[in-house]
């Protein structure tokens, strides 16, 4: 069931008795732009820290205990052009409890949400200033991960002049110095005002109850802009270089590609298929020929990000054989452009992307997920078959010329040897 | 062949011995679009020293285990791992102190790929040629992990608290030790510890499970085994305190310190379900002191002395076992010595009550119960109990036996300050 409650609110129920938990997920969808984006991520902070109600962390934590150890998060993520904040609780099955625990979870995120634990208009100043700190740690230590630290690094290459697309998703310590307790409480008041909202619940639930449930929710109507999510670069002739020196035994190189892609229709399967072959799965060109018969990486794989025409390629190796390395890439997505791949090969990477997306069907996360997509994505499959008919319509002719729209944009070395 | 249905979790498990000593548990989901199989040896990077003819001891390279695992997809003429892919399967292993083991997981053709996984593990293939390749893969999987702050810290914390037990060397080995494995050595270790009485085979997920047994049953009948041999293992339980390092620093590319406090298990705790109870009551006795929803948690979160990295744990493998408490701070003496306060002082500690006791066992409860989603995590712990005499779905009746006596009862035995490490990491001087 899909319904709108009020102009920019949605509410999806889903419901299923394959799991032994319910999953109530919470979306607030705004424009991804640099200025919002540092201030979304340390609001989740706050508001997943404690509330007016739980006004401790330990009072917040031991209510959750109480609801059968209930898991609940809040986090950010990039969609394209959109930025999500995502609030998740999860709590088991009443057939396993002494008390039914969905009305209580909606209560309890209700009390998050709406009731934040602000003095005056401005957020609790113990709590803002713990958490403010707390976050620039966490921006601080990204690089400690050598993997993080080169993949933000070829996307901030990338990207380069887009600023909203190139820093990460969850916001830069230069953006978080100038926040203050009461400016990130008016820009809370403008996220409930503004923010499309999307409340999605899965489980072994009736769509009548559920929707009582959130019917009084205090969200009020709002303009309805679910925005466009597919955010695209025009492409240049000359490919970017970046090289940074580091404490490591071990050397990082990163590609980023720009590609060609709808979002879902034709284009996006042919060039999930390509990538896949290329470097996504076990079976890739990469995998096989740089890993395994070369020896030269221990993980070398790609990754498609479609709301962004985005493929990245990353690769741990020896500072040495970059050279070498980046040789052997080119040629295996050349080997993908010229057709220098079998058809039982075609068939195996196309069988196990239908495999994944199969199994997907399994994780209440994914199902959220896709129900999120649909609305968002016009052209989003609605079931496994619908997908499963775009995937096997396509045919060696569409993998190449996917690949061949594959465009090296930016490489970034990261390494401790000193012979680069 | 036995078949248990479990109320408490609305669970049925299959289980059977075939005749060449293979266990088998099957459990049927049938809601479920994916099957998972794992199957499992009891044999894993400590176990370098043993007996190959029951008698001799002999002493094998470290980090043998987790390289015969990489060699065994590799045949003569293919890959296994093609072969699971062929199906559109994914298939991985993995490697601990104690276990080895291989796994996939499909949508289609589970049968097919149970036959893939039996014959591969199953009929080694070695040669010189190969052995040299991988040893060029696995060096650069070694410097990858040194490059690893939260892997660097485990480790340094395992060489303080078992410096004379192989619990603290690396799974991987290191590049001189894998440098002389040699084609022999593979052969033997097959032959000894990949026997079927030493190994289980664990498939849930949407199957027949008459149709899975018989399958592995027939497979297995049409091999031949050698008659089942004892093993021999040279490593012996770690119990002792006396050899214990108790304070090293390490510096590495971090942005902040990080501390450890270790605490090494003096009691050897057994594969059965008492023995699983045990483990159960030291973890909920850390949950109780040092959970988020503790008095202390809050006093030193609000205090800056802990983020949200902070952390614990209590693990327990085959001859060892140990906690570890601690996480990211700009004190590591502060924050170490508060651990080792309460440690030494948990019985006196305001939040070990009746109460509290009762709160986390629910919310422990209701976490075992959303453990139960995935398959793969299923699956691993049964993988990981199948050598013992409990089972992953006995879980709720062990918990709701604990009570505060309980975990009152284990402080003694557990938190003694001559059983106790600290491991700090400091950002490297510029």
């Amino acid at each position: 069931m899909r319904k709108e409650m009020k102009p920019g609110v949605w509410l999806i129920v889903l419901p299923t008795t394959q799991f032994k938990t319910t999953r109530i997920n919470v979306q607030f969808l705004a424009p991804l732009q640099r200025a919002t984006v540092t201030k979304r991520t340390l609001l989740t902070s706050l508001l997943e820290t404690n509330s007016a109600v739980y006004p401790t962390q330990a009072a917040l934590s031991a209510h959750l205990e109480s609801l059968y150890g209930a898991n609940f998060s809040i986090g950010v993520a990039r969609e394209g052009k959109l930025h999500r904040i995502g609030v998740t609780m999860s709590t088991v099955d009443d057939r396993f409890t002494d008390t039914p625990l969905l009305p209580q979870a909606a209560a309890f995120l209700r009390t998050i949400l709406f009731e934040p634990n602000m003095q005056a208009g401005r957020f609790d100043e113990a709590t803002f200033a713990r958490e403010k700190e707390n976050l620039d740690h966490y921006l601080a230590s990204l690089d400690d991960d050598r993997q993080t630290q080169a993949a933000l690094g070829v996307q901030q290459l990338y990207f380069g002049a887009d600023q909203d697309q190139a820093i990460p998703s969850f916001g830069t310590r230069e953006d978080l110095a100038s926040l203050t307790a009461s400016s990130l409480a008016a820009y809370y008041q403008e996220m409930m005002q503004h923010d499309q909202v999307v409340i999605t619940v899965l489980g072994d639930v009736d769509p009548k109850q559920v929707a009582a449930l959130f019917a009084d929710w205090p969200l009020d109507a709002r303009s309805q802009t679910v925005p466009a999510v597919a955010f695209d670069l025009p492409t240049h002739p000359d490919v970017l270089t970046q090289t940074t020196k580091v404490n490591a035994q071990q050397a990082k190189f990163d590609l980023a590609y720009h590609v060609e892609t709808d979002l879902m229709g034709p284009k996006y399967a042919a060039t999930l298929v390509a990538e896949e072959l290329f470097g996504g799965s076990s079976l890739s060109l990469l995998f096989t020929n740089v890993r395994e018969k070369a020896s030269l990486a221990y993980y070398a794989s790609s990754m498609f990000d479609a709301f962004r025409g985005l493929m990245l390629v990353q690769t741990g190796i020896e500072g040495k054989d970059r050279q070498q390395v980046a040789d052997l890439i080119r040629d295996q997505l050349a080997a993908v452009v010229n057709g220098d791949f079998s058809d039982a090969l075609l068939k195996a990477v196309k069988d196990g992307i239908l495999d994944h997306q199969r199994a997907a069907y399994d994780s209440p996360r994914f199902l959220t997920n896709q129900a999120l997509y649909q609305l968002l994505v016009p052209d989003a499959p609605q079931n496994f078959d619908e997908f499963a008919q775009r995937i096997k319509a396509v045919d060696r002719q569409a993998v190449q010329q996917a690949a061949a729209d594959m465009k090296l944009q930016a490489t970034y070395f990261l390494t401790g040897e000193d012979s680069e | 062949m036995k078949t248990q249905y479990f109320s408490d979790v609305d669970e049925t498990v299959i289980t059977t011995t075939l005749s060449n000593g293979l266990r088998l548990q099957v459990v049927p989901r049938p809601a479920y679009h994916k099957s998972y199989a794992i199957m499992t040896t009891d044999y894993g990077s400590i176990d370098t020293q043993f007996a190959p003819d029951g008698k001799q001891m002999v002493t094998y390279p470290a980090g043998i285990a987790h390289f015969l695992e990489h060699k065994l997809f590799e045949k003569e003429d293919h890959d296994a791992f093609d072969l699971f892919g062929e199906t559109g399967a994914s298939a991985n292993a993995f490697t601990s102190a104690t276990k080895t083991s291989f796994l996939f997981s499909t949508t289609t053709q589970l049968t097919k790929n149970l036959q893939i996984l039996l014959d591969f593990v199953q009929t080694p293939f070695f040669s010189k040629a190969s052995v040299a390749k991988e040893q060029g893969i696995i060096g650069s999987e070694i410097q990858m992990y040194q490059d690893d702050p939260g892997w660097r810290g485990y480790a340094g914390l395992l060489e303080n608290l078992f410096p004379n037990h192989p619990a603290h060397v690396d799974v991987a080995g290191t590049v001189a030790s894998i440098a002389q494995i040699t084609p022999e050595m593979l052969y033997t270790i097959h032959r000894v510890f990949y026997q079927p009485s030493n190994m289980t085979l664990i498939v849930v997920g949407n199957i027949d499970a008459d149709a899975i047994m018989a399958f592995v049953a027939a497979n297995q009948a049409a091999k031949q085994f050698p008659a089942p041999q004892a093993i021999v293992r040279g490593v012996h339980a770690d119990l002792q305190t006396d050899d214990i390092v108790p304070y090293r620093q390490l510096e590495m590319p971090i942005s902040r310190p990080k501390t450890l406090v270790g605490i090494k298990g003096q009691v050897a705790i057994p594969t059965t379900a008492e023995g699983w109870r045990y483990q159960l009551t030291i973890r909920l006795l850390l949950e109780v002191l040092f959970g988020d929803s503790s008095q202390l948690y809050q006093d030193w979160y609000d205090r800056g002395l802990i983020d949200d990295s902070f952390d614990f744990d209590f693990t327990n493998q085959r001859s060892f076992s140990y906690g570890l408490v601690g996480g990211d701070t700009d004190d590591p003496h502060a924050l170490s010595d508060a651990i080792k306060h309460v440690l030494l002082n948990a019985a006196t500690q305001p939040d070990l009550t009746r109460d509290r006791v009762a709160l986390i066992k629910r919310a422990s409860l209701g976490k075992y119960y959303a453990g139960l989603n995935g398959l793969n995590g299923v699956a691993n712990q049964l993988s990981a109990l199948s050598f013992g005499q409990a089972s992953l779905f006995d879980f709720p009746e062990i918990l709701s036996s604990i009570t505060l006596a309980d975990l009152q009862a284990v402080i003694d035995q557990v938190f003694q300050a001559k059983a106790l490490t600290v491991l700090d990491m400091i950002p490297e001087a510029d």
